[in-house]
């Protein structure tokens, strides 16, 4: 057994020996150790460097409020977790563990040099040390001050973990598995309410842990504790270990984190490393205990200064003893109880210093009949000891002065500073505080929430006032639940250490108190000194003492400096503490993986992504993809040895010269229909529909009323009252919503309805000279040819056999069709046309060459060519405007006087002089020799390589092109500047003979 | 005609000890919107429309569900789409509405087992329990609209728009795994 | 996440089924070519930014699809009501009053 091991006592199941490395050296410890409580009990204290100054330092607590001893973590390739809390992490066989913030090692760091500069690195440091000379900035300030920052290391390969997600609905949810927080649930436990209690910690207990003294109605706690965890969950309490409730949200949301298996050696499969519970509580009863606040004074930082709660902890319920020969340092009489406990179970406690003139008769007694000296009215000065404390310097107070200290040999010193509420949660909720004098703390007042908060973290001491507590939160909870309490519960508790003690600011001290390291906040190393320098130096508000100090700013969030730090703050200001105030705790409570909160949604479950009919074709056809919108759509299709830019020319010649297949499934497609389909159709888009023959489709333009173009695409008619509308691939689920909007709320009136039918149907569009001749023989129903079916036409007919909703349309300047079959059959409907296409080369193409292709031909792509601010003027298409309609959407806004106005930027196209591709979004300006910064009039929207036009083609916005056509404009780019050429946005075709399906001879 | 056919198999997809989960058979599906007293309607498919938000009612053939103040979804046998489709005809001219044959919209996976109810708690903010056994509902799963239907304490049905399955079942796989672990 | 009334659907359900739609009570006029530019911008452009009660619109997009008002405490961002839309705004003082 461990030299510190006491036989007997804790919990920890030494007979289960587990070995672990910490910097690389073996230890053992016992299943239900920590890695603290394993360390401590092979005597070691130091655990870490600290964060500014490299201090040595262990560890101060035995929760989760822990700031010094933090480690990293790894299990085998990456899985590797800085910034661990040593007194959290449980130990498991092969757990690797090492200490941070040193080099070359723990022991010998040479980066406590900062230690020594203690003067330089006061309060403030970095704003005034890097503000000048202003060119320091790069070369000197910013990599030293990346070289000295951070805590730990952060992982550097990807997480082999997953992390799960649950959303949890109940009627109870209590945090915190103490007194309080047990006797809740035991009253709220009943048939038909869903009752759910956690706690951070690996097993539940709480205080009760710490406290196997106490006995609750006759009942030693530990025997009270298991029969109620066994009772809870006999009523069908969900009891949840290793759980932390990490934020309280609006409206009782609860974020709970549960660690499932970084406790074990052996990953069991399909277990999520981590799982966010997401949970909806009608009634949540906050009972998270009190934390211990440390003593503030010169070296109270020393491995082997230690809260004396948390030595209570570790021999109680680990079974360690924090020091054989401990001395304790108090203003609370919890550490009394502690100093006894320990010296019950083999320590010799050197002395018990009380900062106070008198404590209970009781106390003395204690300590008397353990041999233990008390020194009353007394401060503590000063430590000694490199890596462990050694000794502790106590000075006498009289009357405020501070009398001639006696050192007291110890290796260990045990303190308390009395214990400060816990109300981290109930600030989450916009809980109001309030200042108890007494308690020297803040206290809970009112919560917006359904909430109740109980126990210690009301500023209840002991376990019959906790417990006591808990019965009237659980019957308070069961009130608002319109439920009676059945029976009455009630606690009496023996050996129940409820105490008092009082506060402080940093302790008296005989020496400067300039020059004392007295910190504050240990994980950031804030002294007291930097606190009042704040003050000095002008900081008023606590929110101003706190950024320019950086207290309570680490990742425990001050969980044991704010109060301290308060205090200081508010006499150095000569202001009461509620004057003050406190800061704002935010959530997560204790620091959380970036793989909880992202849970499912990594990798490949990333995000939402839609996949066509076609995917498993393209899939298997070599298909690169790019995201569109939500859709993964097929880019481009590589032959082998083609890259994207060979693949692209290819698919464009052999659509331009034969035909070509392309997938337009991913269009929004909206069947309107109604009596009153034309009406809306005519009041939502710019074009007229009244005279649109069945069986003819439009290109129908989409503004918004502020007169902007929001979407655009082909309308066919298929009844006098019904349109099949499409929209464009990302503008699907917005234009349905515009619409129902106006439709709702605006026209409600009018007896039309929209149903989305983007994914009823899978879209095949046929482009090229040969699209017609392919396509005719599979279509039964009608006659392919310029007479039967010219182009802008749409009918209802059978394509290889498949009901279809066959379009004569064009986005390529070709001939071409879109084929919508039901969504299923998209594949067979593809694979058949692909059959039929071999004897014309066929070629599948992407949405790359569909690009290029509808630019050769100046068709604009909303989105890409418009930005939001575009009318249809702007971009040439004054044209589908039906300017004899009394009203549609954009059309007062197309009024407005900004889109009247001269100088507006027009949709022009551009080829450059030296034939040079221009970049999408480069800049334009009209002079290249203008001084700097020059004039942008425009920028380039569209840019391709074009082997149809013989050259490279572009669109761009360019300010009153549309007056501009053939003058010269600059691109001026970082190595050159390139000249190119106003012209009209259509680059082929003009007279669109293309479109044409010449007469079968 | 449109017949409603699928890629995919119907049968079961992904199952363990915790929950289970089936592709279901093509079924023919209608989008219906219409206002005011919808009670020709009912004469005219055979089933009274359902009246609140989220209610269902079923014949041997066709299963409705009220989706909105002016929305319904009929599944119904395959073979029965024309005949519906007409009799809606029928009415249009003194009954105005909008009847969509959606059947090729969607897929319906059948969820099922002792753990189905956590299983949907891996992608949805709404309490599953709250859903009474008969009743639909439209809502929002990892992101996805689908409705879900709750046949049975124990066996759900969810539909699904085609582009989003695969990102559904995905989760629904990785559940139906770890739920199993956890037993 | 907050949680919302529906009044079609008339459960209250996660903010997730549900999207924001900007203010509410904002009617397009009649007969927009008769507005002057000044009335335009003051529909197109204008709004409320109170701290406090706010009018406002939602749509139970991922549910029953509706539009619907309600108002909401953009202090608390608590809901004091939600309501059809096309109907007339709730008195506020009542709302209030119902809220303490």
């Amino acid at each position: 057994m461990s030299s510190y091991r006491v036989a007997g006592k804790g919990r920890v199941d030494t007979g289960k020996p587990v070995d672990f490395t910490f910097d690389g050296k073996t230890y053992q410890g016992g299943v239900g150790d920590t890695v603290a409580s394993a360390l401590l009990a092979h005597g070691e204290h130091l655990m870490g460097r600290s964060f500014k100054y490299h201090r040595p330092r262990g560890a101060v607590a035995a929760g989760s409020e822990e700031p010094n001893a933090l480690i990293g973590t790894r299990r085998g390739p990456g899985r590797f977790e800085p910034n661990t809390r040593a007194t959290m992490q449980e130990i498991w066989p092969g757990l690797e563990t090492q200490s941070q913030n040193k080099f070359p090692s723990l022991k010998f760091d040479v980066g406590a040099v900062n230690d020594a500069a203690y003067m330089m690195f006061s309060a403030g440091f970095y704003y005034k040390t890097f503000m000048w000379p202003r060119s320091f900035w790069d070369k000197v300030y910013e990599p030293f001050i990346r070289q000295a920052a951070g805590l730990g290391v952060s992982p550097t390969e990807e997480d082999p973990d997953h992390y799960a997600s649950r959303y949890l609905h109940c009627d109870v949810l209590i945090v915190g598995t103490g007194p309080a927080g047990l006797a809740a649930a035991k009253v709220a436990a009943q048939d038909g309410l869903k009752v759910v209690i956690v706690d951070e910690h690996s097993e539940a207990g709480g205080t009760l842990l710490s406290e196997p003294q106490a006995k609750i109605d006759g009942t030693p706690a530990w025997d009270w504790l298991s029969a109620t965890l066994a009772e809870l969950k006999a009523t069908g309490v969900k009891v949840m270990t290793r759980t932390t409730a990490i934020g309280y949200y609006h409206q009782n949301f609860v974020g709970l984190c549960e660690r499932v298996t970084d406790h074990l050696s052996a990953l069991p499969d399909d277990t999520p490393r981590e799982r966010m519970w997401r949970v909806r509580a009608k009634r949540v009863i906050l009972a998270q205990g009190a934390l211990e606040k440390p003593l503030v004074f010169h070296g109270n930082d020393r491995p082997g200064v230690m809260l004396a709660g948390s030595a209570q902890t570790y021999l109680n319920r680990f079974g360690v003893l924090v020091g054989k020969s401990p001395a304790v340092i108090t203003s609370h009489d919890s550490a009394w109880f502690a100093a006894f406990d320990l010296a019950d179970s083999g320590a010799k406690v050197q002395v018990i210093a009380d900062t106070r003139a008198e404590v209970d008769a009781d106390l003395i007694a204690g300590a008397k009949s353990r041999g233990i000296p008390v020194k009353l009215s007394h401060t503590v000065t000063a430590t000694s000891g490199r890596l462990r404390v050694k000794s502790v310097r106590l000075n006498p107070v009289d009357g405020g002065s501070v009398g001639a200290g006696s050192n007291v040999t110890c290796d260990a010193l045990l303190m308390s500073g009395g214990w400060t509420p816990s109300l981290h949660l109930f600030s989450h909720t916009k809980g109001s505080l309030t200042w108890d004098t007494d308690l020297t703390t803040f206290l809970p007042n009112e919560t917006p929430e359904d909430c109740i908060i109980a126990g210690a973290s009301r500023g209840l001491w002991g376990i019959e006032a906790a417990l006591k507590d808990g019965v009237t939160a659980g019957e308070q909870t069961l009130d608002a639940l319109d439920r009676a309490a059945s029976g009455t519960h009630s606690y009496a508790v023996e050996n129940d250490r409820a105490g008092t003690g009082v506060t402080h600011k940093e302790l008296l001290t005989d020496k400067s108190p300039g020059k004392a390291k007295a910190f504050v906040d240990y994980q950031n190393d804030v002294t007291a000194k930097d606190l009042r320098l704040a003050v000095r130096e002008g900081m008023r508000s606590i929110e101003h003492v706190k950024r320019y100090t950086t207290n309570g700013m680490a990742t425990d969030q001050g969980k044991m400096s704010n109060i301290n730090g308060l205090n200081i703050a508010a006499d150095a200001l000569g202001k009461p503490q509620p004057k003050v105030g406190l800061t704002t705790f935010r959530p997560p409570y204790t620091p959380t993986t970036f793989g909880a909160f992202a849970g499912y949604h990594r990798g490949e479950h990333f995000e939402v992504t839609r996949k066509t009919q076609i995917d498993g074709w393209a899939r298997e056809n070599g298909a690169v993809f790019e995201p569109v919108g939500q859709w993964s759509r097929a880019w481009y299709f590589p032959k082998p040895g083609e890259d994207m830019e060979t693949a692209v020319r290819r698919e464009c010649v052999t659509t331009r010269n034969s035909v070509g297949i392309f997938d337009a499934s991913t269009l929004g497609k909206i069947e309107v229909k109604g009596p009153d389909a034309v009406e809306f159709m005519n009041r939502m888009y710019t074009n007229p529909w009244t005279k649109l023959g069945i069986g003819r489709c439009r290109y129908g333009l989409l503004l918004g009323d502020d007169g902007f173009i929001r979407d655009d695409g082909v309308i066919g008619r298929f009844g006098q009252d019904l349109f099949h509308v499409t929209t464009t691939t990302g503008g699907a689920a917005r234009v349905l919503n515009m619409m129902e909007d106006y439709l709702q709320t605006e026209w409600p009136d009018l007896n039309v309805w929209l149903t989305s039918t983007t994914e009823n149907w899978s879209t095949i569009a046929l482009n090229g000279p040969n699209a017609a001749r392919l396509l005719a023989p599979l279509v039964e129903g009608i006659d392919i040819n310029d007479e039967d079916f010219q182009h802008m036409s749409c009918a209802e007919v059978t394509v290889a056999g498949m009901p279809a909703r066959l379009f004569r349309l064009s986005f390529t300047g070709e001939i071409g069709f879109e084929i919508n079959v039901p969504a299923p059959m998209g594949r067979q409907l593809w694979e058949a046309l692909w059959a039929a296409g071999q004897a014309y080369d066929i070629t599948a193409y992407g949405t790359e060459t569909m690009h290029v292709l509808r630019a050769e031909k100046g068709y604009i792509i909303v989105g890409q060519d418009t930005d939001g601010t575009v009318t249809p003027q702007d971009c040439g298409m004054g044209w589908a405007i039906g300017k004899a309609k009394p009203d549609f959407v954009g059309k007062r806004g197309l009024m407005r006087p900004d889109l009247v106005a001269k100088g507006r930027k027009h949709l022009v196209g551009l080829l450059t002089e030296d034939d040079s591709k221009l970049e999408e979004g480069a800049q334009i300006v009209f002079d290249p020799n203008q001084p700097k910064p020059m004039t942008m009039v425009g920028h380039v929207t569209s840019s391709y390589q074009s082997d149809a036009v013989g050259q490279p083609i572009a669109l761009a916005l360019v300010a009153g092109g549309h007056d501009k056509m053939g003058e010269t404009v600059y691109i001026p780019m970082p190595d050159r500047t390139i000249k190119a050429k106003i012209t009209s946005t259509v680059f082929l075709d003009p007279e669109n003979t293309r479109l044409k399906i010449a007469k079968e001879s | 005609m449109l017949h409603p056919v699928s890629q995919h198999q119907p049968g079961v997809l992904v199952a363990s000890v915790a929950a289970q989960v089936s592709l279901c058979a093509p079924v023919a599906r209608l989008s219906l919107r219409a206002k005011g007293d919808v009670t020709p309607l009912t004469g005219a498919f055979g089933v009274s429309l359902p009246s609140g938000i989220g209610t269902c009612a079923e014949t041997d053939r066709l299963s409705a569900v009220r989706l909105g103040p002016d929305e319904w979804l009929m599944k119904a046998e395959v073979d029965d789409l024309p005949a519906i489709l007409s009799a809606g005809e029928r009415l249009y001219d003194t009954l105005p509405h909008s009847l969509v044959d959606v059947s090729g919209r969607e897929v319906t996976l059948e969820l099922s087992g002792p753990k189905v109810l956590d299983l949907l708690t891996l992608g949805m903010a709404r309490d599953p329990e709250m859903i009474p056994v008969g009743d639909a509902r439209r809502l929002n799963f990892d992101g996805v609209t689908v409705l879900l239907w709750r046949k049975a304490e124990d066996r759900f049905e969810m539909d699904i728009w085609h582009s989003f399955a695969p990102h559904i079942l995905s989760l629904l796989k990785t559940g139906v795994a770890e739920l199993a672990a956890e037993v | 996440m907050l949680l919302i009334h529906c009044p079609y659907c008339k459960e209250t359900l996660p903010e997730s089924e549900f999207t924001y739609a900007g203010q509410a009570h904002i009617v397009r006029p009649e007969m927009p070519s008769e507005q002057t530019d000044a009335q335009w911008e003051e529909f197109l452009f204008l709004r409320a930014n109170p701290k406090g009660p706010h009018y406002e619109r939602w749509r139970h997009f991922h549910g029953c699809g509706r539009f619907f008002n309600a108002v909401r405490d953009t202090v608390s961002d608590k809901f004091l009501t939600t309501y059809p839309a096309n109907t007339p705004k709730p008195d506020l003082e009542s709302l209030i009053g119902d809220a303490e």
